[in-house]
């Protein structure tokens, strides 16, 4: 029927379509779709650099205007990947420069970026708007000074715990006097100082400023000045929040919040006085996401105190701090919570912090809680089950037990029957981070009931190739799999080979797979690239097949093995 | 040079072991393959049995592991520290008149604490402590979260800092025949050689 429509009409339906899982089956449709699509196409997300090359993606879609890119493997994050590995940004932006491609938008995760890079980019497309950088590294004040100079119309720079080099430059004061046009600014993850006077007259001609955060230089005082001056922000990062309740500051910060009810996101605190947090109660009652998960100066009585104000409350990110007591009253006072994080406020936790009746409390009180993130010093099996009971709708599920294999510490029994739990009620589970004492039979019930999960992480866990068989076989919409420290050798790993074509990435670390069944792997399947990292530097000579893999990442590709790798890595 | 000033010679073995802030260094990637085994920690003991678990579950120590608890490094680099830096404990140092305070998350390692403490109680002769470990006439111990009185550097740098409840600067004289005396009945034999 839809063929007898028009090219035109297929078109303008197209434009509704936004997700892209649903662009993608949209291509797939026929030919003439395909084309339509490719034609039609703004926004693209590519979950690895490597998987393509940026020539062929300006080829398919040349109308490009939003891209979206990710780097390095997750446990980046956690020190697993060396910090020279790869995940260059600069390729990207030079081809899509050099073919003149109307670029507006970059969304880069866990990426390489020079100051090269940004002077590229910044002068490389007329019409760029928003630059978003999360977990990125590379870069100084220096190539954020060339996007402030060069981008006459940038509306979004989102900075998200990034390693930047400070170099003391006035970067903020390269926006020309005539940029009127930002929407939202976040430069929290600064070290250095900042120009406050720059800070405070772009701040003054950006009337349509939503979204501003601070980082720790910006003291009290410039704080209160930039609350007076925008008036319709909505969300608001502070950076220090110190200073003495007695002084005339404080009092002009307090009666210019009296009058800001437009602010629904409240984050940083960075630096913060206990006794100033008063100040900010008035605005509690209208927010929806609140970010403590900086905080370190904020102790859990004074936590309490201000999330008890917090009536709307959909988004909540806190430290471990809060304890079990906190998180009651987060169950009675928070019922529209929908996604609440729980990071460990020391390293290796506080011993006052979280356990599993903090999080039963939770289940209870907040029936539309769908993603959780939650490091804590232990889990039972019965709050497990009890969570699962009360809170359906799962769709993210982390639990961190600090402790790596403890077991359940009631009945010192494995965490199988919880997780099982959880999969089996949660049906809609997407997303899901095991940790605690786990026997191949958790993976049994994952791969029996998790019909929708699409990222797992694995650590100390399961007793032989079984565990990840059960996994890789039933869990047909796997796209990432992250597994360290578990006993998951060359059977589990060569039985379905052809499963990683299905998937983005496999990362094995700490494993029993052998050099030889990578090798095997990467001859059976050509379009996989298999990496070794072979971080020991004594070992110049090649690997032998019989020899453990320290560390292996897989991803699909249709580019070929690169050539940026380092020399430790070896695609084989 | 810090390590002589600790005056241990059981302590400069131990240092060698890589402190967990380490794990996120750059500079010291080549520590992210180190990952040793301590046995004084009981708790690994009693997981073993209860697993029953071979090998792989005894490298779960967790303050040695690489990239355990899942905290990204950023988060770790810029909220934990300043979370872990609540952690202060007294110092008393024999023939000094007063006790000091210390916050151990302010510092790396064991070289970081010797510092410290030569900048709290140098002009009591931990100058000389320091420069001369074979003539010290100090040596540091500190009370655990059961009650025993430890040498310091012993242990890993982490599992010091969670479990150390204050700290002690004792004569050497005073602690003669320390190391000849079983765990249990260290804190009695202090006691009555401080007495």
């Amino acid at each position: 029927m839809m063929n007898y429509f028009p090219d035109e009409v297929i078109e303008h339906i197209f434009d509704y379509v936004v997700s892209h899982s649903d662009r993608n089956a949209l291509s797939l449709v026929c030919k003439s779709w395909y084309r339509i699509e490719r034609c039609t196409r703004q926004r693209v997300f590519i979950g690895n650099c490597y998987s393509i090359t940026p020539e062929r993606l300006i080829q398919r879609f040349p109308g490009l205007k939003s891209l979206t890119l990710k780097g390095k493997p997750h446990f980046a994050d956690f020190s697993l990947v060396p910090y020279d590995w790869g995940g260059f940004v600069h390729p990207w932006i030079e081809a899509l420069a050099k073919n003149k491609v109307g670029l507006e938008e970059l969304r880069l995760k866990r990426m390489v970026v020079s100051d090269e890079s940004l002077e590229l980019l910044s002068r490389s497309f007329t019409h760029f708007k928003s630059l978003v950088l999360v977990s990125c590294e590379g870069f100084s004040t220096d190539g954020l000074a060339a996007l402030a100079a060069n981008c006459r119309f940038l509306r979004e720079l989102d900075l998200q715990e990034n390693e930047v080099e400070d170099h003391k430059g006035q970067w903020l004061s390269c926006f020309p006097d005539n940029c009127t046009s930002l929407v939202s600014l976040n430069f929290a993850c600064l070290k250095g100082e900042v120009s406050l006077g720059a800070l405070e007259r772009l701040v003054a001609r950006s009337p349509y400023l939503k979204s501003l955060k601070l980082n720790r230089s910006v003291p009290f005082d410039a704080l209160q000045r930039i609350m007076m001056r925008a008036p319709q922000l909505s969300d608001l990062g502070i950076g220090s929040f110190v200073h003495d309740p007695e002084s005339e500051a404080y009092i002009k910060l307090k009666n210019t919040i009296l009058k800001r009810k437009s602010i629904t996101s409240l984050s940083g605190f960075l630096e913060v006085a206990p006794h100033c947090l008063a100040a900010i109660y008035p605005i509690c009652p209208n927010l929806t996401s609140l970010n403590l998960s900086y905080a370190a100066g904020i102790q859990g009585s004074d936590l309490i105190k201000l999330i008890r104000h917090c009536v709307k409350l959909q988004r909540l990110l806190i430290m471990d701090c809060i304890g079990d007591k906190g998180l009651d009253v987060v169950a009675t006072s928070c019922k529209d919570l929908q996604e609440l994080r729980v990071f460990p406020s020391v390293p290796f936790g506080n011993p006052a912090a979280v356990t599993e009746k903090g999080l039963v409390a939770i289940s209870m009180g907040c029936p539309k809680l769908h993603s959780l993130l939650y490091f804590c010093h232990q889990m039972t099996n019965a709050a497990l089950i009890t969570v699962a009971k009360n809170c359906p709708n799962f769709i993210r599920f982390r639990l961190c037990i600090l402790d790596a294999t403890k077991p359940d510490p009631d009945t010192m029994q494995p965490l199988d029957e919880g997780f099982g739990a959880i999969v089996q009620s949660c049906r809609r589970l997407r997303r899901l981070s095991l940790s605690g004492q786990l026997t191949d039979q958790v993976f049994l019930y994952i791969g029996m009931y998790a019909e929708k999960l699409e990222m797992l992480s694995i650590a100390f866990a399961g007793e032989s190739d079984k565990g990840m068989l059960y996994v890789l076989n039933g869990c047909k919409k796997l796209r990432k799999l992250e597994i360290r420290d578990c006993p998951f050798g060359n059977v589990a790993l060569l039985t379905d080979v052809g499963k990683y074509e299905t998937m983005r990435s496999l990362w094995m670390s700490s494993c029993e797979v052998t050099v030889g069944a990578c090798k095997l792997l990467a001859k059976k399947m050509p379009r996989l690239n298999v990496e070794i990292f072979n971080e020991n530097e004594q070992e110049d000579c090649s690997l032998e097949d019989g020899q453990k893999v320290e560390k292996m990442y897989l991803y699909r590709t249709l580019a070929g093995k690169r050539k940026d790798a380092p020399e430790y890595v070896w695609t084989l | 040079m810090a390590k002589e000033g600790l005056g241990l010679e059981i302590t400069e073995l131990r240092l060698g072991l890589p402190d967990a802030e380490h794990q996120v260094s750059v500079v010291n990637k080549k520590n992210e393959k180190k990952r040793a085994f301590s046995e004084i920690d009981d708790g690994v003991g009693d997981e073993n049995s209860s697993s029953g678990g071979g090998d792989r579950k005894m490298e779960t120590n967790k303050s040695q592991v690489v990239g355990w608890p899942p905290v990204c490094s950023y988060r770790k680099k810029n909220s934990m520290n300043e979370g872990a830096s609540k952690m202060y404990v007294k110092v008393s140092m024999d023939g000094a008149p007063f006790l000091r305070k210390i916050d151990l998350g302010l510092h790396k390692g064991y070289s970081d604490l010797a510092l410290a403490l030569d900048k709290l109680f140098g002009c009591y002769g931990m100058v000389e402590a320091l420069k001369n470990a074979d003539n010290s006439e100090h040596v540091p111990i500190y009370e655990d979260k059961d009650g025993d009185w430890m040498l310091v550097g012993d242990v890993p740098w982490e599992m010091f800092m969670e479990s150390c409840k204050r700290l002690r600067i004792m004569k050497k004289s005073d602690a003669k025949g320390f190391g000849l005396q079983p765990k249990g009945s260290l804190k009695g034999f202090i006691e009555s050689a401080a007495k």
